[in-house]
């Protein structure tokens, strides 16, 4: 049972840098592994204690400049390593960046031919930088594999795997054939922190790096452009109040609700 | 752009208005078929030229994706409502047709022979602008497209559903508080601060003190099943605008505090004095809410008497 990982480096939400105009500034924010692909290799790894195999962690980078992320894009995929992986693979060709799940979907679809006999492909709901929820269906679509997105429960049976997706109104309970896709949501397990000695042993496990040519796939332009990435910015006053006395906290409270007109 | 050939996939239908105005705005001239599935036709669709009918009741994104498959030749756009299974059946499809594709287009504008649109990214504080030819497909924000009304009746036709892959062997509907909070003036926002269940009483009275509702972050309906997933306040959950949000031992993820970005005035409370919380808030109260919280109640309660 070889189980692959569709992970992504994405710019980490958490350490957004944009100029006065609000324009992001992407290049100095950094990449990190994006949260819920963690829950995706949480749960391959979960699978592969109990059915043993390999967890194959599967990227490409989508974010430039690749002379910079290279290296970025290479740590998070020691990340995942160290968290147990077993491989990971990574594409990294200029015709790939900026991302979009048109293009990067193809790419991945030809890595996972590349590599074959993976019997599973998990990936996470979304990613936390684009959040475009898309790749698992696109993956399944091209790779003619059945696909269940949206996952908070999995479990593996003979040749099937069955899975709880959490959907607006209902958590609907399917079964699919395999080899299949899943995409999983933050609430199927809590992901692992990786020992220092397993950081230190991901060093040693194989980091194999492709470029679309070694793959023998091209990607067609996707005509889409990029006009800008501004900051959603709203002005907040974000005044402190270190006020540990209950009654005189609930007394500036009181006062602050009253001067915005929300107490009369 | 002129002469735009929409097909607008109406599920949830009733869903499917705020797609309908999205490609109303495509161009000067648009065609749009709406393809529906039974009941769907129940919606009121007029301005469309036609509406397709296919003859499922409960379909799997499969079915979807199949459908979309089936009718989708001459089509320039395809458009969603952005619920998680008509993205899946999106998705597919573009995959098959070589579409680039935009989840929850909150803004568009033709330009030339393609169109302009606009998305949230990095989880929601940012926007991203694209130009994109088409054909293309998008699945669009609640709300971003009102419907402009039209009176032409469209036709009706009927299809076949191709039969279901996915087999569903287990359903649960989920159980909801019924409570509006996108509509709500004051929302109290309850986060992991509270230490159980039976506390989250205290937000509910602060709640019902400043005419309000209660809101939470993921964690608390999604992994600990305190407040029915209507409460969630996020991204992936609802969208908030009241004039006050409150939110009470929150940590301030960016997920939640994009959801809302288009309150008022925020004021939170934390005991974390580096909570992220603070940066999004007009005031922040450095605070433990298990303190804060009956103080302020007793003192709301007896304001409201005198």
């Amino acid at each position: 049972m070889n189980i692959g990982v569709l992970a992504k480096a994405s710019i980490d939400p958490n350490m957004v840098r944009a100029d006065s105009e609000g324009n992001i500034l992407l290049e100095s924010m950094p990449l990190a592994l994006s949260e819920y692909d963690k829950n995706a290799l949480e749960e391959a790894l979960r699978i592969k204690q109990e059915k043993g195999g390999k967890v194959i962690v599967l990227s490409a980078l989508t974010w430039g400049p690749t002379s910079k992320r290279l290296r970025e894009a290479e740590q998070v995929m020691r990340e995942a390593l160290a968290m147990g992986a077993d491989e990971a693979h990574l594409i990294v060709d200029e015709a790939l960046i900026p991302g979009n799940p048109l293009t990067t979907s193809l790419a991945l679809k030809a890595l996972v031919e590349k590599i074959g006999g993976i019997d599973l492909i998990l990936t996470g709901e979304g990613s936390m930088d684009t959040v475009s929820y898309q790749v698992a269906s696109r993956m399944a679509a091209l790779l003619g594999y059945p696909v269940a997105t949206f996952a908070r429960r999995l479990e593996l049976l003979d040749g099937r795997v069955r899975v709880t997706r959490d959907l607006e109104t209902r958590l609907e309970t399917v079964e699919l054939p395999l080899p299949a896709v899943i995409s999983v949501t933050g609430e199927i397990n809590k992901p692992r922190l990786p020992t220092l000695l397993q950081i230190r042993r991901a060093m040693s496990k194989p980091l194999n790096k492709y470029t679309l040519a070694d793959l023998g796939a091209t990607v067609e332009q996707a005509h889409v452009e990029v006009k800008e990435m501004k900051l959603l910015r709203v002005a907040r006053k974000q005044v402190l109040i270190e006020e540990s006395d209950p009654e005189k906290a609930a007394d500036k409270l009181i006062e602050i609700l009253e001067n915005e007109g929300i107490l009369k | 752009m002129i002469d735009v050939r929409a097909l607008v996939l109406a599920y949830p239908s009733q869903s499917a208005l705020d797609a309908i105005g999205f490609a109303q705005r495509a161009s000067e001239q648009v065609s749009i078929t709406v393809l529906t599935t039974r009941g769907g036709e129940k919606y009121s669709y007029r301005g469309v030229e036609k509406v397709i009918v296919a003859n499922v009741e409960d379909p799997t994104p499969d079915q979807l994706a199949g459908l979309l498959e089936k009718t989708f030749s001459s089509y320039d756009i395809v458009v969603a409502p952005s619920s998680k299974d008509s993205t899946d059946a999106l998705a597919r499809l573009s995959a098959l047709k070589n579409l680039p594709m935009f989840t929850e287009v909150n803004h568009l504008e033709p330009s030339g022979d393609g169109l302009v649109v606009t998305r949230p990214v990095i989880a929601g504080r940012a926007y991203v602008t694209y130009s994109t030819r088409v054909p293309a497909a998008f699945t669009v924000a609640k709300k971003a497209f009102p419907p402009q009304s039209a009176d032409h009746e469209p036709d009706v036709e009927e299809i076949e559903a191709p039969p279901a892959s996915m087999v569903r062997v287990g359903v649960e509907e989920k159980k909801f508080s019924g409570v509006n909070i996108e509509d709500a003036e004051v929302v109290i926002g309850v986060g992991r601060g509270f230490r159980k269940k039976e506390d989250i009483a205290m937000a509910e009275e602060l709640a019902r003190l400043l005419n309000g509702a209660v809101g939470c972050s993921r964690p608390i309906t999604a992994d600990l099943g305190w407040l029915p997933e209507d409460a969630w306040i996020g991204i992936s959950g609802k969208r908030i605008r009241p004039k006050l949000y409150m939110p009470i031992g929150i940590s301030g993820a960016p997920q939640h505090m994009s959801a809302a970005i288009d309150s008022k005035l925020i004021i939170a409370v934390n005991k974390d004095k580096s909570a992220p919380v603070f940066q999004y808030s007009d005031y922040g109260f450095v605070i433990d809410l298990y303190k804060l919280l009956p103080a302020l109640i007793e003192k709301l309660k007896q304001r409201k008497r005198t």
